[in-house]
């Protein structure tokens, strides 16, 4: 009894984490109908750049100017041809962008010596990763999946695959394929009931997840821009005659997906080490959405806890048995019982039907 | 006011459809466009509507230019806030998975301001239907109350000129009926309207003139009262000609007898 509670519990935790990286697959999903294979690498991304903020970390300049290259090329092609500035203007503001990031990646933001605590300094340092993970999310999407607007799901789909190996040989070009120490020092909230035990990061991390998973649901359904993004995931062609800038709804959507992924590549580094090969992580988002429902937020939470539930289940009754490495294959064993039984998913939408 | 320009407009870079099409829309009035199924008429309204690229088509000839302004080329969103020209899609635009207060307010979300609840009434107020079913999903609602739902939803961009395509489709005649007399009233308070409909007869009556479409180009343009009256599209359009039964040749004199503009 005792046992089970405990695996239950852990598995909870676990899968609000995996719920969160359903989450960021469901609204992409919704919004264009493709499927983010490159997830893995945005949860890398997003982590490691908390990392650069939260522990100073810093590059070689040779490699932070690269960077900044990328990003100057990147602002003042986008002012240029987008916005209508004169490359006068243009210019100058994209070696502006390109230089401050070089200087954030070559003397990083310096917050470990600013702020000793380290609750605040991760209270700081959280918000700002995320933020420059969505801003890489939205990034990205204006370079690959904007001038696809329009076109068939598959190419956004296929398109994101690439993208995937892409952003994956970038960062281990950038920071190596090492691993780098993970630890948060967050207050110690482990809870422990007589033999009842849960470790304080899981708990950070089902925390966390959560609150920012109803943050989402909360810009979702009631904010005007949560409004607007409905309706364009509903039909892109009828939000723009509304005028509804599809477009930009995406950018947001990538945005807030990639920085949703931040977050639990975050708590996920959490529990170990960060280092590349992290990325596969990513894709345990995969039972999640299929069990819960391609487009189905709710269903990513229970998708999520379910997986969670099952992967520790696993862990604790099946891997002792001597199957080691059960864990990792329960999750897709339930996806295939569900599938059988409900093939869109426990919670696929009804779709509308008039009779 | 909105002015077409010898349009020509090709999709996928090879399908032809508009091979020069010109017409002018003046300020306030009700302009008919009808024509056969596949003449480009929807498409004309994507060109001017900016909507164009989404559907990978292309102007490649003649300009769109509303009050002497070129809009060739500007995106939707801007043509719609920056010269009031919404075009409500065929086959009822709506979002099925909103309710219909919701539908209201997505449609709001280019000009947000403190005045959206104020207009949402008077919508309301145009469509009492709809403030009865104000919570319910779109998607629950009837053809009808979907196709006044869609033209509620193009009042809230406060537009000057609204380009409706083909509102009547799949409605019962009375129900079209209620729907062109909320036209009118739109047309008398001051909305221009351009009016795509397979439905000749009823909409050339409220209609101050008209254009007849085919194939890509405009064969017939008047008063609308003269096309009502016109031979030919009483023949092939109203299915009310004076001769029992139209021969084949007598379709190839009706080709020769058009003009092309
Ligand atoms: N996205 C598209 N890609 C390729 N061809 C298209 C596309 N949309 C329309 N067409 C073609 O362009 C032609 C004109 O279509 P359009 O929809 O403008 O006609 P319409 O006059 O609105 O017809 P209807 O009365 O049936 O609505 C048709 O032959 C159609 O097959
Ligand atoms: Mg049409």
């Amino acid at each position: 009894m005792i046992d089970l509670l405990q695996t239950l519990g852990t598995g909870i935790l676990v899968g609000l984490v995996y719920a969160l990286l359903g989450l960021c697959i469901v609204i992409i999903f919704k919004a264009s109908e493709a499927f983010n294979f490159a997830i893995g690498e945005f949860l890398i991304i997003g982590s490691f750049l908390f990392y650069t903020l939260f522990f100073n970390e810093t590059i070689p300049w040779y490699k932070a100017l690269q960077l900044g290259t990328v990003i100057f090329i990147f602002f003042s092609f986008i002012l240029f041809y987008d916005k209508n500035f004169r490359w006068r203007i243009a210019l100058p503001l994209g070696i502006t962008a390109g230089f401050l990031i070089y200087c954030f990646f070559f003397f990083g933001l310096k917050l470990s010596t600013l702020i000793a605590s380290p609750i605040l300094r991760f209270a700081v340092a959280f918000p700002l990763g995320l933020l420059a993970a969505g801003l890489v999310g939205a990034m990205v999407e204006r370079v690959t999946i904007k001038p696809l607007l329009g076109r068939s799901p598959i190419s956004m789909t296929i398109v994101t695959l690439g993208l995937g190996f892409l952003l994956r040989a970038s960062v281990q070009l950038i920071w190596g394929s090492h691993s780098y120490p993970f630890f948060l020092d967050l207050p110690d909230i482990t809870l422990e009931f007589g033999e009842l035990l849960f470790l304080s990061d899981p708990i950070w991390a089902g925390i966390l997840s959560l609150l920012i998973f109803s943050m989402v649901i909360v810009f979702l359904f009631r904010t005007r821009w949560g409004l607007a993004i409905r309706a364009t995931s509903e039909d892109q062609a009828k939000a723009m005659a509304f005028g509804i800038n599809a477009r930009f709804i995406l950018l947001i959507v990538w945005g807030i997906s990639a920085l949703c992924i931040a977050v639990a590549g975050i708590m996920i580094s959490n529990f170990g080490a960060l280092q590349v090969g992290m990325g596969f992580v990513g894709l345990r988002a995969i039972p999640v959405v299929l069990i819960g429902g391609m487009d189905s937020i709710g269903g990513a939470l229970i998708g999520g806890i379910l997986v969670g539930i099952c992967e520790a289940a696993a862990g604790a009754y099946i891997e002792p048995l001597g199957l080691v490495g059960f864990k990792e294959v329960a999750p897709y064993l339930l996806l295939l019982i569900v599938l059988f039984i409900r093939p869109y998913g426990l919670f696929g939408t009804v779709r509308i039907e008039r009779v | 006011m909105l002015a077409v320009e010898n349009l020509r407009v090709v999709y996928h870079d090879v399908i032809s459809v508009l091979n020069g099409v010109s017409i002018e829309v003046k300020e306030r009035e009700i302009l008919i466009i009808i024509g056969a199924n596949g003449a480009g008429k929807t498409t004309l309204l994507r060109a001017v509507s900016g909507m164009i690229d989404f559907y990978d088509g292309d102007i490649i000839e003649g300009d769109i230019k509303m009050e002497g302004n070129s809009i060739k080329g500007l995106d939707a969103t801007d043509i719609m806030k920056r010269y009031g020209v919404t075009y409500v899609m065929e086959d009822r635009p709506v979002f099925w998975y909103l309710t219909i207060e919701e539908n209201l307010k997505a449609a709001s979300f280019s000009r947000w301001d403190k005045r959206v609840k104020a207009d949402m009434e008077e919508v309301f107020d145009y469509f009492p239907v709809l403030g009865a079913l104000r919570n319910k999903k779109a998607g629950y609602a009837s053809g009808g109350e979907q196709q006044m739902l869609a033209i509620g939803m193009a009042l809230m961009t406060k537009p000057r000129i609204l380009l409706l395509d083909e509102p009547s489709l799949g409605l019962a005649p009375l129900v079209t009926e209620e729907l062109f007399d909320i036209i009118k009233r739109l047309n008398a308070s001051g909305i221009t309207i351009v009016l795509v409909e397979q439905n000749a007869h009823a909409s050339l009556n409220i209609g101050t003139r008209g254009y007849v479409f085919e194939t890509g180009r405009i064969v017939l343009d008047g008063a609308a009262q003269e096309l009502l009256e016109n031979e030919d599209v009483r023949e092939f359009y109203l299915g009310s000609g004076e001769k029992e039964r139209k021969s084949y040749k007598d379709a190839k004199r009706y080709k020769r007898r058009k003009r092309w503009l």
